[in-house]
């Protein structure tokens, strides 16, 4: 009877699993083997910007493209709104090919260094942008308005765009990028311009709209920021793709070394400590002395108590993305060497 | 439609705060003291010395404003890389030639209309005449630039500013002399030469059709049925180069 029942069970779940893979919702964007060559104007000599990249967005996720300059990062992003075409491969964006307008209704797309009409003022140019949206005046005043005072443009809504601060085009090329309340953002370089400050907002406004389920690729070489804010990365050197994963499976997530910060060591104490491999760096007053692993940790401290030096602090620390991203960097040139 | 138009509107927006109304001025300006200086060596034929040099210099005026301003214009969108915000909206490259191409063809037009006025206005004053058949020649005009801004379209889809204006004139004055190449080309020359000037009329736009200055100053309308074809012809050669600069912008990469 048991028998006849797990039978019945596995023949629904493969059905289930079946319909599920029929009505499996497509990725916000999908790219596959895509591969982009361009040819010098003038000596027709091949270059390759993008090779062999493939990857998926899951929806509602922060997806960061990192990697150095001329990486491929901006030439994946022209590949992926259709401003060039690919090579090879296939770009995919709610599984439409971003040369069909329809597949940009639900796009919003902040380029680097974002430069727009500076004969016209931020109101005009947001006119613009939603009408070729296609949205109604209504529903364009009303939304440019709020984003304008999300992000606190507001009072410059009739200052000529030419006026604009890099940090005002920056924030100004978001609210652009928001007006059409996309599903899928993509933000080349997007904390390039801002100070600290703007940056806090934007990274804030890019948690919202992850909330909201928004998708959201970004491109960007300041790793601190990125890694506060992606849910997962790519790393890019030379057009290739080197490693994707969600950044705690990425980076050793294991302690790498230990920080005891302590008051000044006498100079007998700290060339022993040297001696016996550990790393003294002063710090103001104070000294830190980095331990690699965990039991020369509590021999260090024990030494240090016997001393009388009193420990003001002890802190693990791990792997930052940046370390990883040099780590994986460094990698892949020996690989190719 | 909708993407077209904010498109054109955009540039006619830009154009306009390039100052274009300031050349409107300072031509309607030269018109009047041209008239002044004009008349008085004409021998009684400062009326059609006036209307002639005004009709000629309008259309030369919008002719060179289609140009510069075309030329500069799509260049400017490329290098400053404002195209990217608007292509990675749901706009088709078409739709945004064709935004671009109304917006110039408008802009002109304006002009066109503006100085022309300027000449009617300037007869009315000076010669207590408003030649009102003047309004036949300034359709044609109207037609005229627009197959000019359609080159301006057409050369700037594929090529730098200076040679898209290069390339434009050059079609414009070879249009202007299109008969005079078939003459030569089939009169004495080689059968090759002759075959190749034929291609050329073919192709070439005949912009002489556009031109009735010569009936305007006496006084006499456009026909109806000159206008008429003048405008299909003109249309047409409009919907073809744009469709092949539509063709050309297509396969562009911008990098």
């Amino acid at each position: 009877m048991k028998g006849s029942q797990d039978a019945v069970h596995r023949r629904g779940s493969a059905e289930h699993a079946q319909n599920m893979h029929e009505v499996a919702p497509l990725s916000p964007l999908s790219i596959v083997s895509l591969r982009k060559t361009y040819r010098d104007p003038m000596t027709l000599k091949p270059f390759t910007a993008v090779s062999d990249v493939t990857f998926e967005l899951r929806r509602g996720e922060i997806f960061g493209l990192l990697g150095p300059n001329g990486a491929g990062k901006t030439t994946t992003i022209k590949l992926v709104l259709g401003l060039a075409r690919p090579t090879s491969g296939s770009v995919l964006i709610d599984g439409r090919d971003p040369s069909d307008p329809n597949a940009r209704r639900r796009l919003g797309y902040l380029p680097e260094n974002p430069c727009f009409y500076d004969h016209l003022n931020a109101a005009e140019y947001l006119e613009l942008v939603g009408e070729l949206f296609g949205l109604d005046p209504n529903v364009r005043r009303h939304r440019s308005g709020g984003l304008m005072e999300r992000l606190g443009l507001t009072p410059h809504v009739k200052k000529p765009l030419r006026k604009y601060s890099k940090g005002m085009t920056q924030r100004l090329g978001l609210v652009q990028a928001l007006l059409n309340e996309p599903t899928l953002l993509v933000l080349d370089e997007p904390m390039s311009g801002l100070d600290p400050i703007g940056r806090a907002e934007v990274k804030q406004i890019l948690r919202e709209e992850r909330s909201r389920g928004v998708t959201i690729l970004l491109s960007s070489h300041v790793l601190a920021e990125t890694e506060s804010i992606c849910d997962r990365v790519g790393i890019l050197q030379n057009g290739r793709l080197l490693e994707v994963g969600a950044i705690p499976d990425l980076v050793r997530t294991g302690v790498r070394e230990w920080e005891v910060v302590v008051d000044s060591v006498p100079e007998e104490t700290a060339s022993s400590l040297r001696e016996m491999g550990h790393g003294l760096e002063s710090a103001g007053s104070r000294t830190v002395i980095r331990v690699a692993e965990g039991t020369a940790l509590q021999e260090v401290l024990a030494r240090l108590t016997r001393l009388g030096i009193f420990v003001h602090a002890v802190e693990p620390r791990r792997e930052t993305l940046e370390e990883h991203f040099v780590r994986a960097l460094r990698g892949s040139q020996g690989a190719a060497l | 439609m909708r993407p077209v138009l904010a498109i054109a509107r955009n540039t006619i927006r830009e154009a306009l705060r390039e100052r274009v109304a300031l050349i409107a001025v300072v031509f309607g300006l030269a018109m009047v003291l041209a008239s002044q200086v004009l008349a008085p060596l004409a021998l009684g034929e400062g009326k059609k010395i006036v209307t002639d040099f005004g009709l000629a210099g309008s259309s030369l005026l919008a002719t060179l404003l289609a140009i510069t301003l075309g030329t500069s214009l799509l260049y400017k969108e490329v290098e400053r890389r404002t195209i990217y915000s608007v292509m990675a909206k749901p706009v088709r490259r078409t739709e945004f030639l064709v935004g671009k191409f109304l917006g110039l063809w408008s802009t002109g037009a304006a002009l066109l209309v503006v100085t022309t006025l300027m000449v009617l206005a300037v007869l009315t004053v000076a010669y207590r005449d408003t030649p009102w058949v003047l309004a036949g020649s300034l359709a044609l005009t109207l037609v005229e630039i627009g197959i000019v801004t359609s080159f301006v379209v057409f050369y700037s889809s594929f090529t730098t500013p200076g040679l898209a204006a290069f390339f434009t004139l050059t079609s414009i004055v070879a249009g202007h002399f299109a008969e005079d190449l078939l003459y030569f080309g089939t009169h004495g020359g080689t059968s090759a030469f002759g075959a190749a000037t034929t291609v050329a009329y073919w192709v070439l736009p005949h912009l002489s059709v556009f031109n009735a200055r010569g009936l305007v100053v006496h006084g006499v309308p456009v026909p109806p049925e000159r206008l008429l074809f003048a405008a299909a012809y003109g249309l047409l050669y409009m919907g073809a180069l744009l469709a092949a600069a539509s063709a050309i912008f297509e396969r562009r990469e911008f990098r």
